[in-house]
């Protein structure tokens, strides 16, 4: 009996048809991270929705995506059924790294989702709202210890851009670095920092919960459902989301760009994807074509000099 | 903290050359890691330990060790050891290399079972025209397990490629 | 009250006989996937979980246990009869385990590790249900310095628990305390050690080098050997079954394993391998036989299988309570419930309480199917080693090149599969001891950060490191650790001490 249905796995595993569109997807992360959940759930879209007939996905993880970067820009040149996941980290990591290739060698396609940043106190904290907290970091800010990520992620990025526009020298904020959103999580709660910062979601459920305080979110727009003001609202001119999306090989056709790019579009459309974005609780914030490389070098820019500033970056 | 090593018993007076040996290593390691060191901004921050701190202390630790086994080498003297063979050594190295070498262009199956038939070989078996294709039914085996079923990226060469148009090829 | 109904709901609906094929699957698979060296549990349940996909959430969560459970078994078995670890926290295993099997005690070897798991995650999943929120009060105190403190605490016991020469024993330690240093330095982003070499950024992988030291090194050593009739490997001698000595010998190490790992477990930056450390430490220290420590001490396996379990169960705590998934496994775990558009945190137990005391209940009937599965198959197990040994060692390399290939294929993680391999086998020719060069890998970074944070929140104020009721006592505890041997020796007794411990191989 198990002997079959082995069998019958192997063979559903294996039966795909002989002619196709075969995308390969490089996830430069681990398996079960952030980006490699992106691309095997693109992965079951593409293959669900009949786009494409077989996608693989092949993990290359290392130094915020760079390895897997670096990788993907020697070996998919000109080949149009090559795709990379990636994401905001990415665009910090390739400075800090010093990473010989950047997110220039590769043919973005599209923003498929992304998370914004909330700012958080223990419950307990005297801190009430994000100008009591910006007041107690213009006073002393060695004294405003701060948990996140990793160091240059979008948590420190976030930080270094909320003290600039307080008017505090970003190289003077107390950073913590965590390695995952859970040890950080666990530092504010037992108030071992005085604030936290990391993605709305990772937060959200001890926010409801009444054991953490959200003193503002780092979207344009307040958020549906989260009781606090944007940091724009709150006088700093500062707005980030920590995205995730799609890029493509490094010198195609604009007729394949425009092929992959209708594709990936099919995708985003599809319910497959619209159903695992709602399950997963991920934003959609599609955005594609010339939009998407404006935001792209915005943000680029705008990371590059908070890098510098912070001292990250020389 | 005792000052003999076991092995040395019953030795002669002369310097043990692997503690030695040990101890240059250790030397080495610890300049590599101290030169690194300086290199590195001296960011500590607020904590006033940076990124070049700890690896200081290491430094400064292995140094000692290394002193430390200096002296143990002339004081314990020569130690008698096992012999060893060299030949099952260089299959093994030899396997593992050329699995590093072939595994991206020939594929998982072929490279992986060039290992298999090289460790065979290792201990003794070394009729290569069996365990070389013993080596990649194996390895072709697994891979078809853990590519196939459970979504492992391993690279696949010409010989996977082969199997799975078989696959294919099998379906309407 | 309430805990124990919902608990007997759970455990009626985990017991419809579908569900329990999932959980057979479930197990199977797990165990199957884990037996890979390189590939743990948290791998194992994130290449599988898109298996679980398709069931509803009752069959999926419990195929879902299955698999966790089943992957962290798997590693044991490959610890204790072939020396290679298939993850950190069963690397201590190897150590005594091996030496058992060795000697024709694999079978004893394999119970008592099935039946330590078993007993350690029977308890640790009932204190999960009873004592969840309090533990979890507990490990939010934690902060820095007291992590720290506990670093040092484990550094002092743990490496005085290894090996013959005080000399060969901090070598090792400060090889891997080295190679720690490799790769991004988390609090500053500042690249050390990787001259340039990108995929050295991320640092030296521990089951890499867990893999490389104990399973190459060994297939070196082993082959090399010119007289290796010395060295036969009997797979069974005597019985097969634990014996009422073997009994008498494991009970209290489970119990105490158990007692070390969940706490352990629980907390945000704890760790099964830092538990499994311990823990043989302790049954180091404890046991009536710290001669047979090294040659093969049963105590040596129980304990530790013991408290890696109970640490995994131990990791629920801060997962179901808070929503914080505090190791790969755990954030894997938070994927299979996301899955079903939960989050766990403060709110679960109290808005889902059948899944959660669902989940609870599936994690106590896998834990048992693996038991009644795993005893039987004991006998088959240990005739592994009857296999020709050209056909087992190359048969070993091969599983030990695949995990760290479907990992991370990258050229330069196989090359420090052999490089590493060269050194284990060097290492063990000059009896230098293999495991506290992974124990530095694993303690060295966690305690440089630690220490690191808790010195950047007291702005520098060295006094914090003991500011903490838990820091000072953990430190007076280490200190203590460390000046009793010291006293013990220079009473005359340490050349018993170092005539007792072991040689690793």
């Amino acid at each position: 009996m198990k002997h079959t249905l082995f069998g019958a796995l192997i063979a559903a595993a294996l039966a795909v048809p002989a002619y196709a569109e075969n995308y390969t997807i490089i996830a430069p992360a681990a398996p079960g991270g952030g980006w490699d959940q992106t691309a095997r759930t693109m992965q079951e879209a593409l293959q669900a929705e009949g786009i494409s007939d077989t996608v693989q996905v092949q993990n290359v993880p290392g130094a915020g995506g760079t390895v897997g970067l670096a990788q993907f820009v020697a070996g998919a040149q000109g080949k149009p059924d090559q795709l990379i996941v990636g994401g905001y980290v990415m665009v910090g990591a390739i400075l800090t790294n010093a990473s010989p290739v950047s997110l220039a060698d590769v043919t973005p396609i599209a923003r498929l989702t992304g998370e914004y940043e909330a700012i958080v106190v223990p419950a307990a904290s005297d801190i009430q709202d994000i100008n009591g907290l910006i007041e107690a970091l213009k006073a002393d800010p060695g004294a405003v210890s701060w948990a996140g990520g990793s160091a240059g992620g979008a948590d420190h990025i976030a930080v270094g851009l909320i003290a600039k526009a307080a008017g505090v020298d970003p190289t003077r904020i107390n950073y913590i670095a965590y390695s995952g959103g859970g040890e950080a999580l666990a530092a504010i709660l037992g108030s071992q920092v005085t604030a936290g910062i990391s993605s709305l979601g990772e937060f959200k459920a001890q926010a409801d919960a009444g054991a953490l305080r959200i003193l503002a979110v780092s979207s344009d727009e307040r958020i549906e459902g989260v009781d606090a003001p944007t940091l724009k609202e709150a006088g700093l001119d500062v707005a980030l989301q920590n995205w995730r999306m799609v890029a493509a090989a490094p010198g195609i056709t604009d007729e394949q760009k425009a092929a992959i790019s209708a594709d990936i579009d099919r995708m985003v459309q599809s319910k497959t994807w619209q159903d695992a974005l709602a399950t997963k609780g991920w934003a959609n914030t599609y955005l594609a074509g010339a939009d998407f490389q404006a935001q792209l070098d915005k943000d680029i820019a705008a990371t590059g000099a908070i890098l510098k500033d912070i001292g990250l970056v020389k | 903290m005792s000052g003999s090593t076991p092995q040395g018993s019953g030795a002669t007076r002369r310097p043990d050359g692997a503690t030695l040996v040990a101890a240059l290593i250790l030397a080495g390691i610890a300049v590599v890691i101290w030169r690194d060191a300086a290199r590195l901004p001296q960011a500590g921050g607020y904590a006033g330990v940076g990124p070049a701190d700890v690896p200081r202390w290491i430094a400064l630790g292995l140094a000692g060790l290394s002193l430390w086994s200096l002296v143990e080498a002339f004081r314990s003297g020569k130690a008698e050891r096992e012999a060893q063979d060299t030949g099952p050594i260089l299959w093994i190295v030899g396997g593992l290399a050329a699995q590093l070498a072939l595994l991206s262009t020939a594929g998982f199956s072929i490279a992986t079972g060039l290992l298999f038939a090289a460790t065979a070989a290792a201990f003794g078996k070394r009729n290569l025209a069996l365990t070389v294709p013993v080596g990649i039914t194996f390895a072709l085996v697994v891979y078809l397990l853990f590519a196939g079923l459970l979504k492992l990226s391993l690279p696949a060469g010409p010989l996977e490629g082969l199997v799975w148009d078989l696959f294919r090829g099998a379906k309407p | 009250m309430n805990t124990f109904d919902f608990l007997l709901q759970g455990l009626a609906v985990a017991m419809d006989p579908m569900i329990l094929i999932y959980a057979l699957i479930g197990v199977t698979l797990g165990t199957a996937v884990g037996v890979l060296p390189g590939i743990g549990p948290a791998l194992t349940v994130a290449l599988l979980l898109p298996v679980t996909y398709g069931l509803d959430p009752a069959g999926s969560l419990i195929m879902f246990a299955g698999i966790y459970y089943g992957g962290m078994y798997g590693g044991s078995t490959t610890s204790i009869l072939l020396n290679t670890p298939g993850e950190s926290a069963s690397i201590v295993t190897a150590l005594e385990g091996n030496k058992m099997a060795r000697m024709g005690r694999g079978g004893p070897a394999l119970a008592t590790a099935a039946i330590g798991s078993f007993i350690a995650g029977l308890a640790a999943t009932i204190l999960l249900a009873f004592v969840a929120p309090t533990v979890v009060k507990l490990a939010l105190v934690f902060g820095p310095r007291d992590y720290f403190a506990l670093m040092v605490l484990a550094f002092v016991t743990v490496s005085s628990a290894f090996g013959e020469s005080a000399r060969k024993g901090l070598i090792s330690l400060f090889v891997g305390l080295a190679l720690a240093l490799v790769g991004i330095d988390q609090l500053t982003g500042q690249a050390r050690l990787s001259f340039g070499v990108p995929q050295l950024l991320d640092g030296i992988e521990v089951t890499t080098l867990a893999v490389a030291m104990f399973a190459v090194g060994e297939a070196l050593f082993v082959a090399a050997r010119r007289d290796t009739a010395d060295d036969e490997v009997i797979a069974v001698k005597g019985s097969v079954w634990m014996t009422a000595n073997d009994w008498a010998r494991s009970w209290k190490p489970w119990l105490r394993g158990t007692i070390i790992g969940f706490p352990i477990g629980a907390m945000p930056a704890g760790g099964a391998d830092i538990a499994t450390f311990l823990s043989y430490a302790a049954e180091k220290r404890m046991s009536k036989h710290p001669e047979e420590f090294g040659h093969g001490a049963i105590e040596g396996v129980a304990g530790p299988e013991a408290a890696n379990n109970a640490s995994a169960a131990g990791t629920l705590v801060p997962l179901l309570t808070l929503g914080l998934p505090t190791t790969a496994t755990a954030a894997i775990m938070l994927a299979g419930f996301q899955q079903f558009g939960l989050q766990p945190g403060p709110l679960l137990f109290a808005t889902n309480p059948q899944l959660v005391w669902g989940l609870i209940a599936s994690l106590l009937i896998a834990n048992f199917m693996l038991l009644v599965l795993n005893l039987p198959l004991i006998g088959l197990w240990v005739r592994l080693l009857t296999i020709p040994r050209p056909w087992l060692y190359a048969g070993i390399l091969v599983f030990a090149t695949l995990g760290t290939i479907g990992a991370n294929p990258s050229p330069v993680e196989l090359s420090m599969l052999l490089i590493f391999g060269v050194m284990g086998y060097a290492m063990r020719l000059y009896g230098y001891p293999i495991a506290p060069v992974v124990v530095g890998l694993i303690l060295g970074p966690m305690a440089e950060q630690q220490l690191r944070r808790a010195l950047s929140i007291s702005q520098g104020d060295l006094w914090t490191l003991v500011g903490s009721p838990v820091s000072a006592t953990l430190l007076a505890l280490s200190a203590i650790a460390l000046i009793v041997p010291l006293i013990l020796r220079a009473r005359g007794k340490g050349k018993v001490l170092s005539q007792l411990a072991s040689d690793e191989d």
